[in-house]
């Protein structure tokens, strides 16, 4: 019984479900359907933010430069296309441009990330957690750690129209899936994360499917930069930057593992949906944020633990 | 589980929420809370607060809870971490909860308008503490001190006594996080009181901090290297006192008022660090922030404006200029005296 339902792939939907109900009497306000829609927008970057977490964390990596990538490219984006010095100030092709700055930003630091872990045989976590100071101080440098206002009317609709973000984070969130579970790059992602050596003798290019795999996560940082920029009205070089635990956080919930092999995207978006229900419930009880912190580091915990038990009871390296 | 039945099923999941979601979210500038309540009732006011992380802002919170609680208001709190995503979360929490009133310390000047205009669009009056948004096309009351002239103020009491000495002095300053208008304001504030007295202080250095003790502490570790005489210093905050206190100690230049080889202090904020400098006598002076002012403005402000009445955009609050000779009558005043009894 107990095996079964640590093993149910619905197990944390059915803990967002269980959540929800028990917590709707006691914040008031939670229910409502405006609180809904806060919870939905609130949920969108971080889905899109995870779901390239979760390619990485698929393939026995980890990607912490994700909040300084946003960072950057929500900095130099917003400095190109703001009207009062941006380049493209007053262009019609400022909004295009913004996107394709950020996304391009995201890409390339991910396949820098991508090629420094593979060719010099380093540890994803050192490499990527020197690119988010090495970029998170960038943007500050570049900035002089001031924010940038004034952005094109079309851009900022990106962020603030709930339904176009949603359907930004939708359509990121379901190529995810199908890229891993319709194609053969999926494979090859579960097959490294297995066992890397093994996957190179049965002819996958490991190195290559490593690499894409951080430039898939740089992309999915650069669609959140879009969405974040454009909610907020601004490029500034702090953006999300004490949001890493969210989004790792996030995606171990949903159960993918830590230790590579084993990971869904549906199960991130319930992982995603999980913790902004707690963030977004404790709030409402006005809890401080350091109480809300506490919880939320207990419940990721639990996470991993449960990760753990779950890999030990199916017996298993995993 | 078929892969595609369990697609099919996460999507459904999604598009619900998302519907649901969008039917409401735009609906949201038709429920007017704000206005005038009915009598009786009791009042809920949603205070937000970027950070907690200097003293300053432990006693402004702590000031207006105090403000809110004397005039039996119920308060909700809420503390963003120093991140602007997650405040414009709770302001649209504090909007679902449909309180009365928003009390908000914002990150910066821009970053927060989003959130200004998520009460504006539910006609929630909003009161701005001690930082203040660009307008752009929001609405709100801002209570603020003075910057630039509660620091222009203390400079200038600093370079007097500079001029009492007879000697020419090398000054450095310690700037804040130049995004925040307030540490622009006091960067301002030092420069307009140095200008013209050239003969008696020279910058020598400026060290920008962005309100982080670290930053600040490797700054002037390096500006007393490159500078061993610098012998006038003026921090943005009082909070980075510390730090430069450590540095100040490294270089052996941590002296009493009085000794030959005193460095002029001067500070902004009035917090208990300094105060317990000023009484141990190596502060010379600091602008004091007038906390109890500041909340019991902000508080009365959006009581005004739910009882409709005027109120004007910017409530300045003057501050003083804390010196040893007049230490003892401002005590009281003086909310870095009171934070630790």
């Amino acid at each position: 019984m107990l095996k079964r339902l640590l093993q149910s792939e619905y197990l944390i939907l059915a803990l967002c479900v269980v959540y929800f109900a028990s917590m709707a009497p006691f914040a008031e306000g939670f229910a409502s359907g405006e609180n809904l829609g806060n919870i939905l927008s609130a949920m969108l970057p971080l889905l899109v933010v995870a779901t390239g977490q979760t390619l990485v964390l698929i393939t026995a990596g980890i990607d912490l430069s994700v909040t300084s990538v946003i960072a950057l490219a929500s900095v130099t984006g917003a400095m190109v296309i703001n009207g009062d010095n941006g380049a493209l100030a007053g262009s019609g092709f400022a909004t295009p441009a913004g996107i394709f700055i950020m996304l391009a930003i995201g890409g390339a630091i991910g396949l820098l990330n991508g090629i420094i872990i593979t060719g010099f045989r380093m540890p994803p976590f050192i490499v990527t957690l020197t690119g988010m100071m090495f970029f998170s101080g960038f943007a500050i440098w570049l900035t002089k750690s001031k924010s940038i206002y004034n952005l094109p009317p079309s851009f900022l609709a990106l962020g603030k129209h709930t339904w176009l973000a949603g359907a930004t984070a939708l359509l990121v969130a379901v190529t995810g899936h199908l890229l891993l579970t319709r194609t053969l790059l999926g494979r090859w992602l579960y097959a490294v994360g297995h066992n890397p050596k093994t996957a190179l003798i049965s002819g996958v290019p490991v190195n290559r499917v490593l690499i894409l795999s951080y430039v898939a996560c740089g992309l999915c940082a650069g669609v959140a930069a879009v969405l974040i920029t454009g909610r907020l009205e601004t490029g500034s070089p702090v953006h999300w930057r004490s949001s890493l635990l969210d989004i790792i956080g996030a995606t171990v919930i949903g159960g993918t593992s830590l230790h590579g092999g084993r990971g869904k995207l549906l199960w991130t978006v319930f992982g995603v949906l999980f913790l902004t229900l707690i963030d977004n419930s404790l709030n409402l009880l006005s809890l401080s944020h350091f109480s809300t912190m506490m919880v939320k580091g207990g419940v990721i915990l639990a996470a991993a633990l449960l990760d753990s038990a779950r890999r030990r009871l199916m017996g298993g390296v995993g | 589980m078929p892969m595609k039945q369990m697609l099919i099923s996460a999507l459904s999941v999604l598009t619900a929420v998302l519907l649901a979601g969008c039917g409401k979210s735009d609906s949201t500038s038709s429920s007017s809370s704000g206005g005038s309540p009915p009598e009786g009732r009791q009042l809920t006011v949603g205070v937000a607060f970027e950070t907690l992380q200097t003293e300053y802002w432990v006693a402004g919170f702590d000031a207006i809870k105090a403000e809110l609680k004397k005039r039996d208001i119920k308060v909700l709190e809420a503390i963003a971490d120093s991140d602007s995503n997650r405040q414009l979360e709770q302001i649209k929490n504090f909007v679902t909860r449909k309180v009365d009133g928003i009390i908000m310390v914002p990150k910066d000047a821009k970053t927060c308008i989003p959130a200004i205009r998520a009460a504006n669009d539910a006609k929630i009056p909003i009161v701005l503490f001690n930082r203040v948004a660009d307008r752009a096309d929001v609405k709100f009351v801002g209570v603020q001190a003075d910057n630039l002239e509660l620091a222009k103020g203390t400079v200038a009491f600093m370079v007097e006594q500079a001029r009492k000495t007879g000697r020419k002095h090398k000054a450095l300053v310690v700037m804040g996080d130049l995004g925040d208008l307030n540490a622009i304001g006091r960067r301002d504030g030092f420069d307009a009181a140095v200008k013209g007295h050239e003969d008696v202080v020279e910058v020598v250095a400026r060290v920008p901090s962005e309100w982080n003790q670290e930053k600040a502490q490797a700054g002037v570790v390096n500006a007393l290297q490159a500078n061993p005489d610098i012998n006038f210093l003026f921090t943005s905050s009082d909070f980075l006192f510390p730090s430069i206190v450590s540095a100040l100690k490294a270089a052996g230049k941590y002296k009493k008022i009085g000794d030959p080889g005193h460095v002029i202090l001067g500070g902004f904020d009035g917090d208990a660090t300094a105060w317990q400098m000023m009484q141990d006598g190596y502060l010379d002076a600091t602008g004091v922030q007038d906390v109890y002012f500041e909340a019991e403005s902000s508080v009365q402000a959006l009581l005004d404006l739910l009882a409709g009445k005027a109120v004007p955009d910017l409530i300045r609050d003057p501050g003083f200029v804390l010196t040893q000779a007049n230490m003892a009558e401002r005590k009281a005043r003086t909310w870095g005296a009171n934070v630790n009894k």
